[in-house]
């Protein structure tokens, strides 16, 4: 049935073609312009996810796994082809969402939260707990350049995790902080994954991750869909090709 | 693309306003003084300039002290946003790269702060007219036309600097030097139409967006005279115009902008 698919991703062609950065110093003195470099990192790739679905991507670096997880979240703009959400709200789960480091960890909170699409309210209701699962303390209301890495990346994935979309689109999220935050983050997880609603897609290396949250894996190798089923099946080619 | 524009800046609008509220609070947290600088820094060189023009120049003009630091307020505005605007992206990487917002938004974010500091400095040169006891006319509520038309006029060009921002990398200097150019015949310090010679003054007038909005602002504001409305409509227009067009520019390529930067 159509109106279950929460994403929906057509013929999508993601390129890096003519985007290289020039100066006009050297326009001037190269005055023919070299040739653009095409790469073409995603290349016709169509797949649905259904609502509540699980969806895990494995590949090797460089396989265009991330460049379409962004353009799910819509930071790319695919060169052609169509990616339909069905007015579905969306947000990227990775290290280090935007943060303004001249800001409070507090301030953060709320700007983050209000670029992923929630009202003011919204957010205050949720700030104590993001602090809380945080565990950042009296460090909140400092500024996010005094953060540690640790605490960078533990924010930004309470910000994430706590404020919910419905879709969300994760990106080798699974080993941030401590071990013991690293557990909790896991849990809360599997948490919101279990959540029948809400759709995931989860890009990793780590093959226990993905065959113990997954109801599907796809394949990615070299901005193709090798092969895309039960994360079983894939696994165990993806784990025979790179042998 | 009107009607997104407008739903876009509703739903931006108040993350626009806290992030500039928040940008302005960081600045003031690092040092507790640094507030005054906002106060200081124009008030300085309006100084600076009254006593090199008012008195080793010997310019005559009335009010001298207020008619630069009008000058140099609207053109600090001016000056600050275009030059952030095309940085802008670059500086923004963090936010650009995590999620999706329209980036003609990080120019409004820009205005907001630096039109906060030109607040402080109109209040500061409210009370210099007091002081000064400058009379007023009905004339000078053509101020909110000029500013509209100013504020209209810098959007545009800065959501066009900030496109090519993107992809130009030496675009900063090349506007630098531009901006410096545009210093000198804005007449900051010295009236246009009195001292440029015969042909040149009202072209420069006529021609310069940036000296038109400013010596109408001094007429209107000092002098109690009105400022030529045709030349304001015109303004006004290109202004629309350009922030159309800049506005459709960033719509169109914006997403590209992450695999560039």
């Amino acid at each position: 049935m159509e109106s279950n698919h929460a994403i929906e991703v057509k013929d999508l062609v993601i390129s890096y073609k003519n985007l290289k950065k020039m100066s006009i110093k050297q326009s001037l003195l190269h005055f023919r312009r070299k040739k653009a470099e095409n790469f073409v990192a995603v290349k016709g790739v169509s797949f649905y996810v259904r609502e509540g679905e699980i969806l895990g991507i494995i590949g090797k670096n460089g396989s265009g796994k991330s460049t379409m997880l962004n353009s799910l979240a819509g930071i790319f703009s695919p060169d052609s082809g169509t990616i339909d959400l069905h007015g579905h709200s969306i947000s990227l789960l990775s290290i280090g969402v935007g943060f303004q480091k001249e800001m409070t960890g507090r301030e953060n909170i709320l700007l983050s939260g209000m670029l992923l699409g929630f009202s003011e309210k919204e957010i205050k209701e949720k700030e104590e707990e993001i602090i809380q699962f945080a565990e950042l303390g009296k460090f909140i209301d400092m500024p996010v350049r005094t953060y540690s890495s640790g605490m960078h990346s533990k924010l930004a994935f309470s910000i994430t995790a706590i404020l919910e979309t419905d879709i969300m689109l994760i990106d080798e999220v699974l080993s941030v902080g401590d071990a013991k935050f690293k557990k909790k983050s896991f849990k809360k997880m599997k948490d919101l994954i279990s959540d029948e609603k809400r759709t995931v897609v989860i890009v990793s290396h780590s093959i226990d991750t993905l065959s113990s949250l997954c109801d599907t894996v796809m394949w990615m190798h070299e901005g193709e869909i090798k092969k895309i089923g039960e994360p079983k099946e894939v696994l165990d080619e993806y784990l025979e090709f790179m042998k | 693309m009107f009607k997104r524009f407008c739903f876009d800046m509703q739903k931006y609008f108040k993350y626009a306003i806290y992030s500039s509220r928040a940008q302005l609070k960081s600045e003031v947290a690092n040092s507790y003084l640094n507030w005054l600088w906002w106060v200081l820094d124009p008030l300085c060189f309006m100084l600076i300039y009254t006593f090199i023009f008012g008195t080793v120049f010997d310019a005559s003009e009335q009010y001298f002290p207020l008619f630069i630091f009008i000058g140099i307020t609207m053109w600090d505005f001016f000056n600050k946003t275009m030059l952030q605007s095309v940085k802008l992206v670059k500086n923004n990487k963090p936010i650009v790269s995590k999620v999706y917002l329209p980036k003609y938004i990080l120019i409004v974010v820009k205005m907001m702060i630096n039109g906060f500091k030109m607040l402080i400095s109109i209040a500061i040169i409210v009370g210099m007219m007091i002081f000064f006891q400058v009379p007023l006319t009905w004339n000078v509520l053509f101020a909110i036309p000029l500013m509209l038309t100013y504020m209209l006029l810098i959007f545009g060009f800065g959501t066009i600097l900030l496109h090519f921002g993107v992809f130009i990398e030496d675009l900063w200097n090349v506007t630098n030097i531009a901006l410096r150019l545009v210093f000198y015949i804005t007449g900051i310090f010295y009236d246009v139409y009195k001292r440029l010679p015969e042909p040149f003054n009202e072209i420069v007038i006529r021609c310069n967006p940036v000296a038109f909005c400013l010596s109408s602002m001094r007429k209107c504001v000092l002098y109690g005279q009105a400022p030529d409305l045709a030349i304001l409509l015109i303004w006004f227009v290109i202004g629309l115009i350009l922030a159309v067009i800049g506005v459709r520019i960033v719509y169109r390529y914006e997403n590209s902008y992450v695999k560039v930067i």
